[in-house]
């Protein structure tokens, strides 16, 4: 979680990081790579979790530090750099989870000889635990269903519930990040909760 | 409190989101109320659930496999030639402008007529040189001067001074000819010259001088409401080198400590990183309002624990001491 333990540790963090953005900014590329490492293992944890395809992440990864190097320049300490290079790698990852969504959408809806439409996704997942019905759901399978639940979310939903409940981030910090207000963060994880619940209902 | 309500703030606590005081108020709801109650359990319910798909470590080989792409990619960008940077840095400078809309109208104007007058101009100032008269033009601000003076012009600013017991300010600084303006402290032109002072002067005298003015009008209330007069402190803060510029700037943001969040992490940032103890201390003061907040008791602990000056040490376990506990 978000304790004041990381709070403060990024205070401290961030006089020496000053000086790195600014030699990057200068055109170094051995800074930049510096603060490459700061971050690229958040910045993958939370790819990957959102994701939860390791070639996707590579990808946001990739593309997240690229944008980074060219728009350094840009970077004018009006937010802390954490908030910057999450705001870029948020970005990727929403118009990642609105392609896979669309992409879904167009796979997991079939017309059946009624000609009705039918979700192909919800009825695989309904059987799974109907296929078991006195076992206890096991920890994969169960896992299996909650990645099932939040990719029923809006992206944006996905994104408030992931970098809080997962990646413990303040909602005052993840407003900021997703161009935002904590009011409206607040609001879309209320919602991200409320639909997993209904989601999840028959598993508790 | 309604259960609408209660069960937002079910799922902010359970989050550690929540107010003291509005906990406070939940927990006796919560005693009362039975449906409200159970949505709790059944909140906490979905948050174990949820850690049946945990983020796991990262395997190392995925992270070196992912660094090694990068800088494949990074190697294949050639590096930037020195103009493209020099240009980048001038853009920078312009675009700190954008604060204030009428700034960015300036420049528009005043590039226009760069272009056009722009021969014209530079002949105007070798005749001025060459007659040998006093390269000081005294202006009085008013709209239309406003329209002619940008800061865009402005090649830096020498000194300020204020009229005693009074709102009027004199600001000299460099143009194509040097120039020298007087007018109220409220004057959009006169406030966008301090904040180009705060920021871009190269006298410490001048800083000093402009962060001070500043600062008086934020602590009077005078309309520092907008956002470019306390972002120039808060920038004066953590990057100035002159101590007193820093002292300032810090008496400057004491009215927002509490209301203004980015302003409670500058304060913070200073504690912690400021090298002059004379500043850790004056922000140890400015937080006292704000010491419930538990960032800023962690920060305080901190410095209470390692500050290499005793005094500090002292003055904020003295501060914390008094604080009321948090759960």
């Amino acid at each position: 979680m978000d304790g004041p333990d990381r709070a403060q540790e990024r205070l401290q963090a961030r006089a020496p990081e000053m000086e790195l953005i600014r030699e990057a900014q200068a055109g170094s590329r051995a800074a930049f790579d510096a603060l490459v490492r700061q971050y690229e293992q958040q910045v993958l944890r939370l790819a990957l979790h959102l994701t939860g395809s390791e070639h996707d992440a590579e990808d946001i990864y990739q593309e997240a530090f690229l944008k980074a190097f060219r728009y350094i320049g840009n970077f004018r300490f009006e937010c802390s750099f954490y908030t910057w290079i999450y705001r870029i790698v948020t970005n990727l990852c929403l118009d990642q989870l609105r392609r896979k969504k669309t992409r879904r959408e167009d796979q997991a809806v079939v017309v059946d000889q009624s000609g009705d439409e039918i979700d192909v996704l919800s009825s695989v997942s309904d059987n799974r635990s109907f296929s078991n019905p006195g076992k206890e759901l096991d920890r994969k399978v169960l896992g299996e269903r909650i990645q099932a639940a939040l990719s029923k979310l809006t992206p944006r939903e996905r994104m408030v519930f992931e970098l809080k409940h997962y990646q413990g981030l303040r909602l005052r910090t993840i407003g900021e990040m997703l161009n935002t207000t904590e009011e409206t963060a607040k609001n879309t994880l209320f919602r991200a909760t409320k639909k997993l619940r209904t989601q999840l209902a028959g598993l508790r | 409190m309604n259960c609408e309500l209660a069960h937002e703030r079910i799922v902010l606590a359970a989050y550690g989101e929540l107010p003291d005081e509005q906990a406070h108020e939940l927990d006796r709801h919560l005693a009362a109320c039975n449906d409200c109650s159970q949505e709790r359990e059944q909140l906490q319910a979905l948050k174990t659930l949820a850690m049946a798909n945990p983020v796991t470590e990262l395997d190392p080989n995925f992270v070196a496999r992912s660094r090694m792409r990068l800088e494949e990619a990074l190697d294949a960008i050639p590096p930037k030639r020195w103009y493209e940077r020099v240009g980048q840095r001038m853009l920078n400078n312009f675009a700190s402008l954008q604060a204030a809309p009428v700034a960015a109208v300036l420049l528009l104007i005043v590039g226009g007529g760069a272009g056009t007058l722009g021969g014209y101009e530079y002949a105007a100032a070798r005749a001025a040189h060459a007659a040998g008269r006093a390269a000081v033009a005294q202006a009085k601000v008013d709209a239309a001067a406003q329209e002619h003076s940008g800061p865009a012009e402005i090649a830096n600013i020498s000194s300020i001074e204020r009229e005693p017991n009074s709102e009027i300010v004199h600001v000299t600084f460099n143009q194509l000819v040097p120039q020298h303006i007087q007018g109220s402290l409220d004057d959009p032109g006169i406030r966008q010259l301090l904040l180009l002072a705060s920021a871009n002067a190269a006298s410490p005298v001048v800083r000093d001088d402009s962060v001070g003015l500043l600062a008086a009008e934020c602590r009077a209330g005078h309309g520092c409401q907008g956002e470019g007069i306390r972002d120039a402190l808060m920038v004066a803060l953590r990057y100035d080198k002159s101590v007193t510029v820093r002292q300032k700037a810090l008496e400057g943001l004491q009215p927002y400590v509490a209301e203004d969040m980015r302003v409670r992490d500058a304060v913070l940032e200073a504690l912690l990183s400021d090298s002059d103890a004379r500043i850790r201390t004056a922000a140890i003061t400015i937080l006292e309002p704000v010491e419930a907040d538990t960032s800023v008791r962690q920060v305080l602990s901190t410095v209470a624990n390692s500050d290499h000056n005793p005094h500090i040490r002292t003055v904020s376990r003295q501060v914390l001491s008094r604080a009321p506990e948090i759960q």
